[in-house]
């Protein structure tokens, strides 16, 4: 008799994880608020809650794969996981190469200073070091005005950290990112302020796939739908961004 | 008699194997992976400059910082090597305690640790510019390394010589400058050349503190372009290049510093 529980519980316990599909994301958890490690080491953020979501809705279970952002996208086209959830742009270059969900984030560059700086846009800093995480839409941004010498790191924090230990003259990055650092992050909130929002267009993350991988772009795209169309998304954005 | 002695060779650890005339397989072994890797460079330059032409004009400058670190870093590796050498052998007790102590302590931190500590973690209170902190971490980390190769060097000297020059009416520092040191170079060389090339690899290493040496051009270049395999199939090319014919100019040198031996 308990053999006979046992098998049926395994049976079901089976088919519970065949029937919901398991999609592998890989993260780059260097991002907050978007997609970070907590104090418990837990992949955590804006992103990983509303793919939580978006599963859900759409009836799959998703897997964040921590992995550096400089080799993202070459893991993707390898096949080592099944998408990226890690913030990012969708561009004309990178929609080449993979394919993209529906957005699900709007998103600008916001240039970040110390909080004594006068500095107004991004020109004002001609001549000077300006950082920004390697391969990212602010690194290209600060790469596109003459004149600036730009810095690549390989994670948002350590451009940080060098802007306040006064190498760099400012760090471009995604305005979410931006607002985490200098107002919320106690060790930097007061030391650094936001500058401007640089003119350059709306941006939009998007869930980055392997090109041609329709079924997994159309799971993905169902449960985004589902999130924004049932008031989750602006829930998510209360807990995480307090708007 | 006392020749023997010299010919003491200190154990390679680390580094391309250098070229000597004696070591028939290894000299061809040489000719082959240069000749296959320069070839490989200018074919994939010359018959599909997109990407390859882009990548290379990318990283061009890249490679001069790599060689700008390289020898700053082993300028100042083997001053800090030969004092920490001489420290190591020194009879006064404080002053070996002082050099046995940095040794300790830099052998057993990773490079890489030595690196984000000085340049992230002291930066707060030294505010010096990446590539300072690059050469300061390279030096300090390799003065460590050369320490014990000068120290080994020195002590292979048999002390018959000091004796010799003792007797002779030389003071210390003139033995050691005069006469110990000039014959332990002989042996000193060989790994030292070694230390050399692996100090031009673990450059690399830098490219973490936003320095743009070579790998952190090739880096910036393939997460731009996606061409990932393009991109690391150049940089690993130049470093090759890069790295054989260092071990070409070491042996050549070593061969200078021993014309009986052969």
């Amino acid at each position: 008799m308990r053999k006979f529980l046992l098998m049926t519980l395994f049976i079901l316990l089976t088919a519970q994880i065949a029937a919901a599909r398991t999609i592998v994301f890989a993260v780059d958890a260097t991002w907050p608020p978007m997609e970070f490690i907590d104090a418990n080491k837990h992949i955590v953020g804006y992103s990983i809650d509303y793919m939580k979501a978006a599963g859900k809705e759409a009836g799959f279970t998703p897997v964040f794969k921590n992995t550096a952002w400089d080799g993202i996208f070459a893991g993707l086209a390898g096949g080592e996981y099944d998408a990226i959830c890690s913030s990012v742009s969708i561009t004309e270059k990178r929609k080449k190469a993979m394919d993209f969900s529906i957005p699900y984030f709007k998103v600008r560059q916001a240039l970040v200073v110390p909080i004594s700086s006068n500095v107004k846009s991004l020109e004002d800093l001609k001549g000077k070091k300006v950082g920004a995480q390697i391969g990212t839409t602010g690194y290209f941004a600060i790469k596109k005005v003459k004149g600036i010498i730009p810095k690549s790191y390989d994670e948002i924090g350590l451009a940080m950290q060098d802007l306040i230990n006064g190498r760099l003259a400012g760090v471009v990055c995604d305005d979410p990112v931006a607002a985490n650092y200098a107002l919320r992050e106690k060790n930097f909130a007061s030391k650094l302020k936001i500058a401007a929002i640089i003119e350059a267009g709306d941006e939009y993350y998007g869930i980055a796939v392997k090109k041609g991988n329709k079924e997994i772009l159309d799971l993905i795209n169902k449960g985004i739908k589902a999130v924004k169309e049932k008031g989750i998304e602006a829930k998510l954005k209360k807990k995480w961004f307090g708007q | 008699m006392k020749d023997n002695k010299q010919k003491v060779q200190i154990e390679v650890s680390d580094g391309a194997a250098i070229p000597t005339k004696k070591d028939f397989g290894l000299f061809t072994a040489w000719h082959i992976t240069l000749i296959a890797a320069l070839s490989i460079l200018l074919y994939l330059v010359i018959r599909y400059p997109d990407p390859y032409l882009d990548i290379l004009e990318f990283v061009s400058d890249g490679i001069v910082v790599t060689f700008e670190i390289t020898f700053v870093s082993i300028f100042f590796s083997l001053i800090l090597g030969l004092l920490t050498g001489l420290g190591r052998l020194s009879k006064n007790k404080c002053i070996n305690l002082i050099a046995s102590i940095y040794v300790e302590v830099i052998r057993g931190i990773p490079l890489l640790v030595q690196l984000f500590y000085i340049y992230y973690a002291l930066g707060s209170f030294f505010k010096v510019p990446p590539f300072v902190a690059a050469v300061t971490a390279m030096s300090i980390c390799y003065g460590a390394y050369m320490g014990e190769v000068f120290r080994a060097g020195i002590e292979s000297i048999d002390k018959g010589q000091t004796e010799a020059a003792r007797s002779l009416g030389f003071n210390t520092k003139q033995t050691m400058f005069y006469v110990i040191i000039p014959q332990a170079m002989r042996t000193i060389l060989p790994p030292v050349g070694n230390e050399f090339i692996a100090l031009l690899k673990d450059t690399s290493l830098v490219s973490i503190l936003a320095v743009g040496d070579l790998l952190r051009r090739g880096r910036e270049f393939a997460t731009e372009s996606f061409a990932y395999f393009e991109t690391y199939t150049m940089v690993a090319l130049i470093y090759l290049l890069i790295t054989l014919l260092l071990s070409k100019l070491v042996s050549i040198t070593e061969e200078k510093m021993r014309p009986y031996d052969n």
